[in-house]
């Protein structure tokens, strides 16, 4: 049977997935994408706490998190695509303009 | 085991085994498409968490506007030689099992969720007003968190100030 506690687990292993490739990986566009499938599992997290528990309030905080995720991408890929006219690089490990 | 385990169980399994293609792929534009797979599954699973506005919400503005975006800066940025059509082509029977399983687990569920009779009539002849859930969540969004609801707006006009601004100086200053 499927319970609140399956949902739970699913999104603690999408979360974990996400940010071990945060951690690991290189490329800032994938970064990116890590962040979105962190996103995704909080999605789950408040879509399932707001239908067991019969509130809403989940919903709608689903509905801000999908509106800031958008804002997010957005600005993310912005900055990624303005660090790339500027070095021609978008490999983390290769950008070090602030190390001295 | 009953139809909506079966659901659940495939479309978490769907979800996991996506976001390690996506965490794991080598291949940027794979990765993302790995991403869009994800996302289109945690839209189906909105829809069986009793949630239709948030699904068609996660579908137009992720799938549709998210992925695509970075899609264009991926295929912006990383003009990478080893991309050719072919590679889309050959796990084309991976795509299409994924799909027939998907569609029929759809078609399954959504013809159980509404009590319809066999055939594809029912998909256009569901009452759009018998959704008490899109009521409500209107009647939360327009008067408990009007003032939050706003402030979304106020953020999508700064995100879009912000992305012209930041790409237009980098432009200013390469020419300059």
């Amino acid at each position: 049977m499927v319970d609140l506690n399956s949902y739970i687990y699913l999104s603690l292993i999408l979360f974990s997935i996400g940010l071990f490739g945060f951690i690991f990986r290189r490329n800032l566009i994938i970064l990116l994408a890590c962040v979105e499938i962190m996103l995704n599992a909080l999605i789950i997290l408040f879509a399932s706490l707001s239908y067991f528990r019969k509130d809403a309030t989940g919903y709608i905080l689903v509905f801000f998190i999908i509106a800031m995720a958008a804002a997010e991408a957005a600005v993310g890929l912005t900055l990624v695509v303005a660090l790339y006219k500027k070095l021609k690089k978008i490999y983390t490990e290769e950008i070090n303009i602030f190390r001295g | 085991m009953s139809i909506q385990d079966i659901v659940f169980y495939y479309l978490s399994l769907a979800m996991i085994v996506s976001a390690l293609f996506t965490v794991f792929s080598r291949n940027p534009v794979h990765a993302i498409l790995s991403l869009l797979v994800l996302i289109i599954h945690q839209a189906f699973m909105l829809y069986t968490l009793g949630s239709e506005f948030l699904s068609a919400i996660q579908i137009i503005v992720y799938a549709g506007a998210v992925v695509v975006l970075f899609l264009f800066v991926v295929y912006l940025i990383n003009l990478q030689k080893e991309e050719r059509l072919k590679v889309f082509i050959r796990r084309l029977s991976v795509g299409l099992i994924f799909f027939i399983i998907f569609a029929f687990l759809f078609i399954k569920n959504l013809l159980l969720l509404f009590n319809l009779d066999v055939g594809f009539r029912g998909f256009l002849a569901i009452d759009p007003t018998s959704s008490q859930e899109l009521k409500m969540m209107a009647r939360y969004l327009f008067t408990e968190y009007l003032f939050q609801f706003e402030l979304i707006g106020v953020i999508l006009l700064v995100v879009v100030f912000g992305a012209v601004f930041l790409l237009r100086k980098v432009k200013e200053e390469r020419v300059g």
